[in-house]
């Protein structure tokens, strides 16, 4: 049980210049979950290996949660309950796009990033393949928490390219990364511990093309105050103007302090399972 | 048009007066298929976008652009296309038909390609791909692959599919897959940076270097670490890896895989005149007959290995020397004169002008030194390339001697194993009795319910001894001889079991039964295991070919020579009629598949299954008539003892044999028949079968196969008459390699087989070292 409350706020804009919007985005306060996906693929495929994977994960998560669906116990035991509840629906998720994709040739060759993030006591666990990122906003610096499974960035963090000239480079939309493109995909699973007032922003890449880490960070310190949805929508915006040559999606999670409980919930909470 | 269905819609309909044949190939973004144009009557290659893709502006945009790029060159090297367009909502691309086969396939029936090959094909793709960046084309894919060869052995550049895609698509589509190919990815290219034309010159290099040494310029665990390693690595030196490689080629492919696309040649022109020029400098070196060690000290400035390659030092190239100098020592059908380069003790290596330039616009002939007996030029144009594949294989080379210090090493690790075996076996004949089969008493040590003193430990000794013989397949030198040290420490374990009472390896007196049937066993199994070493191979030379089939015919016959009993088969079975001409047919398949080698995956598995049919379709015929007589003579035994048991009265104590009859009806006599003789004591139901057998018989079989009739009996009331059966099968399936043991107590037939096998292995050794394919 959480020491606090969480807020969700998701936006996602078709960007300038594309005719279709393949991400997919979603929240539920209910699971506690925030999930972006950027899908990829000819025809409509992007927006389908997209939307499979956010509905699957928390369809999942979902039916763990009430007993519907039981994980294995062999499926990596010596991970927390919650570390393979999100991996386990990860896998699934990419087993659905897989099946898919291999079912027809319209879906061939379609795929996409995924990253989520949900809450257990005072950490959050984040899933994440393909180069949809993170950032953690706290103290007034933003990290990024995620790496991106692209080409370039492979080849920054051998040191054969900088980070100024990957982002800049052609091989950029290359991922290394992706579901739905092989049966079983190596997830990266993130685990850090999260304090009141923390904001993460979890978006696809044609959110940060637009939007350096510093514009980000100086636009999130002046609307600290600002309701978390026009935050939202002010980023995607702000991004859109400077570049808009791709979909832009972005989660923003913020972490609240907890409100008293009601007397119910305290009756609740004492009867209930811990 | 996306519901249409590529699959099967296609075939046999008309596209651009084009008739849909077949299809040949099929990717992401459509399919390609042999076609027949009708007005030409010619058969073409028709490319169709995928109709699920047809809606798509992008793939076909991407599509057209292909045809595009291709249409605008028009040069023998590159695939030409006839027609574009849309017609009935396909999209399409009318190329020429190329039969023939890519560089990729033709490489994987062999490991490397001979040079000369390499470099006339490299000559032509050169020249088209010169073409295509003359028209400031890029190809970007440039890989064993994408280069089919037809039958004439002329080389066609194909798939401009990604020709121009990176720069209209500016990067924005999200993909996993990089444009290009991994192995032979240009540094900048993997960088994402900006391209021009010597990005398809590194792949040309690293194809090169592919083709000729049968590896890969960069491995690595995955796909990113190739990528990285074609950015970070130096260049390796395909020198190091195939032997023969003359020095200045080794240069060449490194130069055109340096890191900086300014250090590469700067054309594919100046690459193929390069290629040219030096082949006829080779090529007049060869027919002046001198001794490749000329000297110039005259620098051609445009040959410099760069800094990265420290593979060429003055250590390596002082190496290369002296072994150039051995081999021009030492043999006179040496291929590949190395040029010798000059004492140099700075990094930037060159290599020498030649003395006279000649001819450097015509394509040299061949090198016929490298040729051997293959005559692919215009001469002989209906060799296919697999048997110019072939031919050029086995390569006598003095630099494999060093090897032959293995060979006591082989000597003493097959000795030993055949002791040790020889000694489990021996401590195990306690438990071979010889009323089993040949089968049943093999894996009787194994299944028995305890084990002979010390027998545990020697075979521990045993499996340690089996991984020493498994291990020992990684030294270069041994790697053919696994099989044979198998099949020694086998022979070794059978000689031990049964004949424990011969001393180990005594081969005193094994000349004077040279011509006995036994011995015509142990030829067997040596023809045998030659044959089967000569199918377990994927590529053949034809010398090979014809001393596998030899092998094979032989094998069959001395396995009915040697299987030869006196009891004649049993034709009148329907199954063993056929047996003979099954095992003549299966012969023929193991040859037709030695010589012919269809397929990649089955040309090993096809012959060796055969060979194995063959031989035991032979031997099941020669003994069927000993199974035969055995299961009638059973068979009737046991129904005359039942009967007679049946008619004794029901209370009747047989005090002869001593057992006392429990209570019996004549409704279950046949039933009680089997109960009571299984009640009996083992002693008791051998007598009991014994004397049933004298009273039946009249004493017509004689007393040696008694106690095998009564153990076989005794299978019949203890599990029913499908168990004798499969008894009396085993036994005549053994019988006539229990017909060796009993002999090879007095002709020392193990121990000759031993010999024989022991010398075949040393020699086949040695053989592997001199002629070792090169790699």
């Amino acid at each position: 049980m959480s020491t606090f409350d969480i807020e969700f706020a998701a936006v996602t804009d078709i960007g300038k210049i594309r005719e279709k919007n393949e991400d997919s985005v979603l929240i539920s306060s209910e699971l506690g979950l925030g999930v972006v996906a950027d899908g990829m693929g000819g025809h409509s495929a992007g927006e389908i290996a997209s939307n499979i994977a956010v509905h699957v994960l928390e369809e999942t998560i979902r039916k763990v949660n009430n007993g519907a669906l039981k994980m294995p116990d062999n499926f990596l035991p010596k991970l927390d309950k919650i570390e393979r509840k999100l991996l386990m629906a990860a896998n699934l998720a990419n087993a659905a796009i897989y099946t898919t994709a291999q079912a027809s040739v319209v879906y061939k060759m379609m795929g996409t990033t995924l990253t989520g993030v949900t809450f257990d006591g005072d950490n959050a666990v984040a899933v994440h393949v393909g180069d949809s990122r993170i950032y953690l906003y706290r103290d007034k610096k933003l990290v990024q928490v995620t790496t991106d499974h692209s080409l370039a960035m492979e080849h920054v963090r051998r040191g054969l390219l900088t980070k100024a000239e990957a982002d800049k480079s052609k091989i950029q939309n290359v991922l290394t990364r992706a579901m739905g493109i092989k049966k079983n995909v190596e997830f990266d699973l993130l685990k850090f511990p999260v304090k009141i007032g923390d904001v993460m922003v979890l978006c696809s890449d044609g959110l940060y093309k637009g939007l350096t880490e510093k514009q980000m960070q100086e636009l999130l310190e002046k609307g600290q105050n600002t309701p978390l949805v026009k935050l939202c929508k002010q980023l995607v915006r702000v991004s859109n103007d400077n570049d808009g040559q791709d979909n832009i999606s972005t989660v923003m999670i913020k972490i609240l302090p907890a409100k008293p409980l009601t007397l119910t919930q305290k009756i609740k909470r004492f009867f209930g399972k811990s | 048009m996306s519901d249409k269905n590529p699959k099967e819609s296609l075939i046999g309909t008309d596209i651009s007066g084009c008739e849909i044949l077949q299809k040949v190939a099929e990717g992401g973004m459509g399919a390609v298929y042999k076609a027949r144009h009708k007005a030409l009557n010619r058969i073409v290659c028709v490319k169709i976008l995928s109709p699920a893709l047809a809606n798509d502006k992008k793939a076909v945009e991407l599509f057209l652009s292909e045809a595009r790029a291709v249409a605008e060159l028009d040069h023998p090297n590159i695939v030409n296309v006839y027609n574009v367009g849309k017609e009935r909502g396909y999209y399409f691309i009318v190329m020429s038909f190329i039969e023939g086969q890519t560089l990729s396939i033709m490489l994987k029936r062999r490991k490397v390609l001979p040079i000369n090959l390499v470099l006339d094909l490299f000559d032509g793709i050169l020249k088209g791909l010169n073409v295509a960046h003359e028209k400031g084309i890029i190809h970007r894919d440039i890989k064993p692959s994408n280069i089919l060869i037809n039958n004439e052995m002329h080389p066609k550049i194909v798939d401009f599919g990604i020709a121009k895609k990176v720069d209209k698509d500016k990067g924005t589509t999200k993909t996993t897959e990089l444009a290009g190919t991994a192995y032979f990815i240009a540094p900048e290219q993997a960088l994402g940076r900006d391209l021009d034309t010597r990005a398809d010159l590194y792949s040309i290099g690293a194809s090169m270097y592919y083709v000729l040494t049968g590896q890969f310029p960069y491995n690595g665990k995955n796909t990113i670490d190739i990528i990285q390693k074609h950015i970070n690595d130096p260049v390796p030196d395909p020198a190091k890896i195939r032997k023969d490689l003359p020095p200045w080629l080794a240069q060449a492919i490194q130069k055109l895989m340096s890191k900086d696309p300014a250090k590469r040649f700067q054309t594919a022109k100046e690459t193929y005149l390069f290629f040219q020029k030096m082949r006829a400098e080779d090529q007049l070196r060869l027919k002046s007959g001198a001794t490749g060690s000329v000297i110039d000290l005259e620098t051609d400035s445009s040959l410099k290995i760069v800094k990265e390659s420290p593979v060429v030092t003055t250590e390596s190239i002082k190496k290369k020397r002296h072994e150039a100098l051995l081999k021009n020592a030492n043999t006179a059908s040496n291929n590949s004169k190395p040029v010798l380069l000059p004492g140099l003790n700075e990094s930037p290596v060159v290599a020498p002008k030649p003395k006279e330039p000649v001819r450097t616009h015509t394509p040299p002939p061949p090198i016929p030194a490298d040729y051997h007996t293959n005559k692919f030029n215009a001469d002989n144009q209906d060799v296919s390339p697999l048997v110019v594949a072939q031919t050029h294989k086995s390569h006598f080379k003095w630099t494999n001697l060093m090897d032959f210090a293995w060979i006591p090493v082989l000597m003493a690790l097959s000795l030993a194993s055949s002791y040790v075996f020889f000694l489990f076996g021996k401590i195990c004949s306690v438990h071979v009795s010889p009323n089993l089969g040949f089968i049943a008493n093999l894996v009787a040590p194994l299944t028995a319910s305890q084990s002979a003193p010390y027998q545990l430990p020697i075979a521990g000794v045993c499996l340690i001894m089996l991984a020493a013989i498994f291990a020992s397949s990684s030294i270069r030198a041994f790697s053919r001889s696994t099989m044979g040290l198998l099949v020694i420490a086998f022979i070794s374990y059978m000689a031990g079991l049964f004949t424990p009472q011969v001393p180990y390896w005594d081969i005193k007196g094994i000349g004077d039964f040279i011509f006995s049937p036994e011995y015509s066993l142990c030829y067997f199994v040596v023809a045998g295991m030659w044959a089967l070493s000569l199918c377990w191979r994927a590529t053949l030379t034809k010398a090979e070919m014809f001393l596998g089939s030899a092998l094979v015919i032989l094998t069959v016959v001395l396995a009915y020579t040697a299987t030869g009993l006196s009891i004649a088969p049993y034709t009148a079975g329907a199954v063993t009629k056929w047996l003979a001409f099954l095992g003549l047919l299966f012969a023929l398949g193991a040859i037709y598949y030695l010589v012919t080698q269809k397929g990649v995956h089955s040309s090993i598995m096809a012959p060796t299954l055969c060979l194995f049919a063959a031989v035991a379709c032979v031997w099941t015929y020669n003994v069927s008539g000993l199974a035969n007589t055995m299961n009638t003579t059973l068979k009737v035994l046991a129904s005359k003892i039942n009967a007679g048991e049946m008619s004794r009265p029901s209370t009747q104590k047989d005090d002869e044999v001593g057992y006392v009859s429990v209570f019996q009806s004549e409704a279950f006599a046949h039933f009680n028949t089997f109960k009571r003789i299984n009640l009996l004591s083992p002693e008791e139901k051998y007598k009991y079968l014994d004397k049933q057998i004298t009273v039946f018989t009249k004493d017509s079989i004689p007393e040696s196969y008694r106690p095998l009739m009564i153990e076989m009996l005794s299978a019949y009331y203890l599990s029913g008459p499908s168990r004798m059966t499969l008894l009396a099968w085993d036994y005549a399936l053994g019988y006539p390699i229990q017909n060796f043991n009993q002999n090879a107590q007095n002709n020392n037939a193990y121990y000759f087989l031993l010999t024989l096998l022991y010398w075949f292995g040393i020699l086949g050794c040695a053989a592997n070292i001199v002629f070792r394919e090169d790699e």
